[in-house]
């Protein structure tokens, strides 16, 4: 009985072969005609075989005698599915993956090339996390310093100062002291920054003296205006002087005056007039200066610095200027 | 008012000896983002300034904070009288500046970029040699 049933074991896993099975069937068949039903029915491939009759033959001719023999349906079963332990199907899956492990997945090898770092492939710079073995250079953040957060500034009043260092524009920026206006410089920005601190070339100072005691209390706010009329009063009434009595004291400033009188005159008449009530106060402040011209040459001078602040020009190169003394930034038009 | 105004004895959060940079994170970001940098960029040299109360002092910075507090050696310092004064040192507080006159032989954009390249070299000294640094970058 366990032969028999070996033997239909062996026909069904030999279901595939029966293909091949058939052609040596068919030449045994061919061969031995005279005893065809006998041979017929011992075949274990062919259609008349005879299980009881070819277990109690001698003489059974097997196709495939050194195969391996079950005793059950479901050993072979188990056998096909893979070999040792139970044939669970997760324990296929992973015997499966294991046999499979150094073929070569091409989904796979596309995931790792994506997290790769130093990648020449891969497309985008974005994509790339530190799992990289090399580090990159912190070039993905933009730098960000003094120099390149100028330009940023468009579309805002550091903008407007921005395009005037482009273009180089001339500006004149208002100074303040502590209270007003202390002067106007005027040059070329070469930087700047959030504090407004300026980096000018090639300026222009003017600028007065601050007041003290009583004069300062009667302190008249100064505009820019003022200033210039001012300074251009007082050149030419230093002018007229250093040509009338050549006075000993303070010869800097009298040529200094006499020179820039002229620039300044033009740069006084170009400045929009300011109401009547200063050229009012200037007329009074001038009565008062030629009051004290009366007096001796040498002395006089001294107190004017002393009681009325005097204006200032200079020129200087390269200045720095800290933002919080800045009042007003004024381009100058072309 | 006192002539010798040198202004207070500040503890100096900058550096302590000639280091070129400063030491403290804080103070770095702040010179490389304003125009401090510029000011920076003129330790060693002679120059004058010109103080929010009219007077002006000139002398060799010696070092420049990133709030603008600026040490000064070998000073002549003119208050607004007029009045000279001789002092060996001279530290003066950011906000009682109005004016530093930087010398003729010095451009300015060159400094501010040089300074900037210090900085620069000084912030990754050690991430390419993989040494230590400051701030732990949390990996993805």
């Amino acid at each position: 009985m366990e032969e028999r049933e070996k033997r239909s074991v062996n026909s069904d896993s030999k279901e595939t072969l029966s293909a091949p099975c058939s052609s040596p069937a068919s030449a045994p068949e061919a061969g031995s005609k005279a005893e065809d039903g006998g041979a017929d029915k011992l075949d274990v491939c062919s259609d008349k075989f005879d299980p009881l009759l070819a277990l109690y033959s001698p003489a059974v001719q097997l196709p495939f005698p050194n195969i391996k023999c079950f005793n059950n349906v479901a050993e072979y079963e188990s056998f096909l599915k893979g070999g040792r332990g139970r044939a669970k199907p997760e324990n296929v899956e992973k015997r499966q993956r294991k046999a499979m492990k150094g073929v070569v997945d091409l989904e796979r090898i596309e995931r790792l090339k994506k997290l790769m770092v130093n990648n020449p492939v891969s497309e985008s710079e974005e994509g790339e996390s530190s799992s990289g073995t090399t580090r990159r250079k912190r070039r993905q953040k933009p730098v960000k310093n003094v120099l390149t957060r100028m330009p940023l500034c468009k579309g805002s009043p550091l903008g407007e100062l921005y395009r005037c260092v482009e273009e180089r524009i001339r500006v004149k920026v208002h100074v303040r002291t502590f209270k007003g206006l202390r002067g106007v410089c005027a040059g070329f920005v070469v930087a700047f920054d959030k504090f407004w601190n300026l980096a000018m070339v090639d300026v222009d100072e003017t600028y007065r003296e601050p007041l003290f005691g009583e004069a300062f209390y009667h302190e008249k706010a100064l505009t820019t205006t003022r200033l210039f009329e001012k300074l251009s009063l007082q050149e030419t009434s230093e002018c007229a002087e250093s040509v009338k009595k050549q006075p000993a004291d303070s010869p800097k400033e009298t040529p200094e005056g006499c020179s820039s009188s002229h620039a300044v005159g033009v740069r006084g008449d170009g400045r929009t007039a300011d109401s009547k009530l200063s050229e009012a106060a200037e007329t009074e402040k001038d009565a008062h200066k030629t009051l004290l011209m009366v007096q001796s040459p040498q002395t006089r001078q001294k107190k004017e610095t002393k009681t009325y602040g005097k204006v200032h020009t200079r020129h200087i190169n390269q200045l720095f200027i800290r933002g919080e003394n800045v009042i007003l930034v004024n381009p100058q038009p072309l | 008012m006192d002539p010798m105004k040198s202004k207070g004895a500040e503890s100096q959060p900058s550096s302590v000896g000639p280091v070129e940079v400063v030491n403290s994170i804080r103070e770095r970001t702040i010179t490389e983002n304003s125009m401090v940098i510029l000011l920076q960029g003129l330790q060693g040299e002679v120059t004058t300034v010109d103080l929010r109360n009219e007077s002006t002092a000139r002398g060799r910075v010696v070092n420049v904070d990133a709030f603008m507090n600026i040490r000064l050696e070998d000073v002549l310092y003119r208050d607004r009288r007029g009045q000279l004064t001789q002092l060996q040192d001279l530290f003066i507080t950011g906000r009682n500046i109005r004016y530093v006159h930087i010398p003729d032989h010095m451009d300015i954009m060159k400094t501010i970029e040089s300074q900037l390249a210090k900085i620069h070299r000084v912030r990754n000294f050690g991430s390419e040699g993989g040494g230590r640094k400051e701030f732990a970058k949390k990996t993805k």
